[in-house]
């Protein structure tokens, strides 16, 4: 399964924050997501998750599992307004039998300050994302299971969200953008706030997802990116670029990163 | 001091020229036409420094205007003095109000951007800054009331030097308290931040409040002669206060200290989310058995209704309680007062378009729907599957299920209350008028439910950071509040005036909702 960007542009009026991008992302990687301070690594996750509106592109899922999460969440039909957020005007259907277009639950997006919903348990949050899911989800799991997948103990699970660490909260956050198996998930600064133990705990996690799935990872963290990442991909003057890696040293790699980003800088 | 006051003018007047024209560009349609290059462009610059003019014109002299007119004017009007009593119970208010006035707002201990800026992060000296601003805001204090105190004194048959006592007294009450303060700062080190006074000092405030508008409902007034004196003395007083601010010298440690919570909150955004955020906290319910046996979203809103039940449910019940007591009220005077019968009966029969805007102001929709924002929306809707077009709707039609039945308890006592006056009072020769009465009233209440709820859906006026960020929104509350203030002027027969509000909230609920079907899913999502 292969995830494609095309022609993907995104203005704030006068300023060009996505130039036209066109990337294809290929499943059972991890992509390092690098760019400077306003590079717009944000705004790029907020189009692809259909929280931005955007001024032109498309991109859609293609190959053999294209067209469901591997949750088995079936695709909305017939419902008013349900077309992926996109550039006004711009409904047609991308061609080609096994291209399909990105839908809301194909995408788990994790944000950098997790937010859950403070009112809940941990628990009573996620029976309610079981409950809406039900029938969905291929071989769902007990409840336990879930919350001894990410570590959560049982006394944590009947307590409020609100009163959760934000390390806790980051685990549920994730949790619950996992159960559902998308086949796309972005991670915006994962691992910045979180102490070294649930970070590693995290790394690990992130590496046994990756499996059939892409992962996009943003970060401003260099070691992270090349500790956790197959591929680095520059976000460059509005545009992706792949850092090609071959013959170069650690070291090197990482100068070759940082020069990239550097002369978007000096431009 | 000069300097001082120009450059700390042109400091105030440069923020306020960004404001008006950040303002201008968060209106929609116009701000399609105006350039993100705005701030650098000559001729906006200008216009918006007319405004700016304009607008400190306006507060020295419209504020005061206004000011006199509602709180002195209007409230005297309202005890219909003989002529003869009009300027002692002129004066009786005035003294008392003055009073009020000096202790909430001394401006010298207002903790505001302006002094921030410019003795914080300009490190302007703070002495100066703080006498240079202080001098101003009383000359507009003075020329305000001097004008307005002629213009209404002698109107209520005041001679000429009893008005022009009156800015000579507000001034001097003003000098007096911020000298007390300045004293009690340099005694005790209390700095005394007027946005959030001592409760004590709130209970003295509604003592001189009850005594302002109270005392001359049961016909006691400050004789004249009391009033001029009480004048007299703060102006006396008003010397050597004036002369204890300028000998104070601690002015820039005394700001760092008031200004210490500006500096964390309204200059730090990500700290004033933190606070919000604990504060939304604080509306969460941690009590223990909470449980639901439902599933679903269904699940989800009554966990989110039984948790939040004191910011959602407390306001309806204080609300049906009060208007309870008012209907009670109404209903005893009947039997002292016989004759206020026919007028209550003439109300009831002629003023219901009055209504509307009694159930705008005691809806509870903006607060319903902040609280789902703050508490609900703001942490789900950033995942995938809770901006799934058919979860959107379903969420949506149980929420408004939920407001309604908020605002229909105090709307059903409104209703009930009015059709037990309306009987109390002479009753109708239509039983008809009972019924549409309370339907009326019902049908407003579930108007304003569908309409702030509506609103919520179609123009999701939040950020990530639960700031209110729709120029749209903003403007269809305000023009909310406009229509139903306005509705207050119209006189028209109640069954009339009952049928079109029944049949324009049917009406406005079935087209809100084919809206909500058509755009909610694309609408509902956290504005960026």
């Amino acid at each position: 399964m292969r995830f494609t960007i095309e022609h993907l542009s995104k203005n704030y009026e006068s300023k060009q924050v996505l130039r036209d991008i066109d990337f294809t992302f290929e499943a059972g990687k991890i992509y390092g997501l690098l760019g400077r301070n306003g590079a717009g690594k944000t705004t790029l996750f907020n189009c692809i998750n259909g929280d931005l509106r955007f001024d032109s592109g498309d991109f859609y899922f293609s190959g053999a599992q294209a067209g469901q999460s591997q949750s088995g969440i079936p695709e909305e039909a017939g419902l008013p307004g349900e077309e992926p957020e996109g550039p006004k005007g711009h409904r047609e259907e991308p061609e080609g039998p096994k291209r399909c277009r990105a839908k809301p639950e194909d995408i788990g997006y994790v944000l950098s300050t997790p937010t859950v919903p403070e009112f809940l348990t941990g628990r009573e949050f996620l029976k309610f994302f079981l409950d809406i899911h039900e029938g969905d989800i291929q071989e769902p799991k007990a409840m336990d299971r879930y919350f001894e997948m990410m570590g959560i103990r049982p006394e944590d699970q009947n307590r409020l969200l609100k009163d959760y660490s934000h390390g806790m909260k980051n685990k549920m956050q994730m949790l619950i953008n996992i159960i559902a198996q998308p086949n796309l998930l972005l991670l915006d600064e994962p691992l910045t706030s979180l102490d070294v133990v649930v970070a590693e705990e995290m790394k690990q996690l992130l590496r046994s997802l990756k499996r059939d799935r892409i992962i996009i990872v943003s970060t401003h963290i260099m070691d992270l990116a090349l500790d956790l990442c197959d591929e680095i991909v520059l976000l460059n003057h509005g545009e992706l670029e792949k850092v090609d890696k071959s013959n170069l040293d650690s070291q090197a790699f990482k100068e070759k990163i940082i020069e990239a980003l550097r002369e978007e800088k000096d431009d | 001091m000069i300097r001082t006051l120009r450059i700390s003018f042109s400091l105030k007047n440069a923020y306020r020229v960004n404001s008006i024209l950040y303002a201008i560009r968060q209106i929609p349609l116009i701000k399609k036409l105006i350039p993100e290059t705005v701030y650098q462009i000559r001729g906006f610059k200008i216009f918006a420094n007319v405004l700016s003019v304009l607008w400190e014109l306006v507060s020295a002299f419209l504020g005061k205007y206004i000011y006199f007119l509602l709180m002195l004017a209007g409230a005297l009007a309202l005890y219909k003095p003989s002529d003869g009593a009009k300027g002692e119970l002129f004066l009786h208010l005035l003294v008392i109000l003055t009073l009020i006035g000096a202790i909430l707002n001394t401006y010298l201990l207002n903790p505001t951007k302006d002094k921030y800026y410019g003795v914080i992060l300009l490190g302007m000296d703070a002495r100066e800054y703080a006498l240079v601003h202080y001098a101003y805001a009383l000359a507009k204090l003075l020329l305000g009331f001097a004008a307005f105190g002629l213009l209404f004194g002698l109107g209520y048959g005041l001679p000429a030097w009893q008005c022009l006592l009156i800015p000579l007294f507000a001034a001097g009450s003003k000098l007096t308290v911020a000298a007390i303060c300045l004293w009690d700062y340099e005694r005790a080190g209390r700095v005394r931040n007027e946005n959030q006074l001592d409760k004590w000092i709130w209970v003295l405030l509604m003592l001189l409040m009850a005594a302002a508008y109270g005392l001359p409902a049961a016909g006691i007034r400050l004789p004249l002669q009391v009033s001029l004196g009480v004048m007299g003395l703060w102006v006396v007083l008003g010397g050597p206060s004036l002369w204890r601010i300028l000998r104070f010298c601690s002015f820039r440690a005394m700001y760092q200290e008031l200004l210490k919570e500006c500096l964390s909150t309204q200059m730090d955004k990500s700290a004033v989310v933190k606070l919000q955020r604990e504060q939304s906290y604080k509306n969460i319910s941690s009590e223990q058995g909470i449980s639901s046996s439902r599933k679903g979203f269904a699940y989800l809103n009554e966990l989110f209704i039984k948790r939040h039940k004191r910011i959602l449910w407390q306001a309806a019940l204080k609300l049906s309680a009060a208007a309870l007591a008012v209907a009670a009220a109404v209903l005893i005077a009947f039997s002292f007062v016989p004759q206020l019968r026919e007028k209550v009966n003439e109300v009831m029969m002629h003023s219901l378009p009055y209504f509307v805007f009694v159930m705008y102001l005691i809806n509870r929709g903006t607060g319903f729907t902040r609280a789902l924002f703050v508490n609900c929306d703001h942490s789900l809707l950033t995942y995938s599957f809770y901006k799934n077009p058919r979860f959107i709707l379903k969420l949506f039609w149980i929420r408004l299920a939920e407001i309604v039945k908020v605002n229909l308890l105090p709307a059903a006592v409104v209703g009930a209350g009015l059709a037990a006056l309306l009987y109390a009072s002479g009753g109708t020769d239509q039983p008809i008028n009972y019924v549409v009465l309370v339907v009326s009233v019902l049908c407003l209440s579930v108007f304003f439910s569908v309409h702030y709820l509506t609103l919520y859906y179609l123009l999701q006026p939040y950020n990530a950071g639960t700031e209110l960020k729709s120029g749209t929104y903003q403007l269809i509350t305000w023009a909310t509040y406009v229509v139903c203030y306005l509705m207050m002027r119209i006189e028209m027969p109640t069954l009339f005036f009952g049928f079109l509000t029944i049949a324009f909230c049917v009406l406005y609920c079935a087209v809100a909702s084919i809206l909500v079907y058509r755009l909610a899913p694309k609408t509902f999502k956290i504005r960026n």
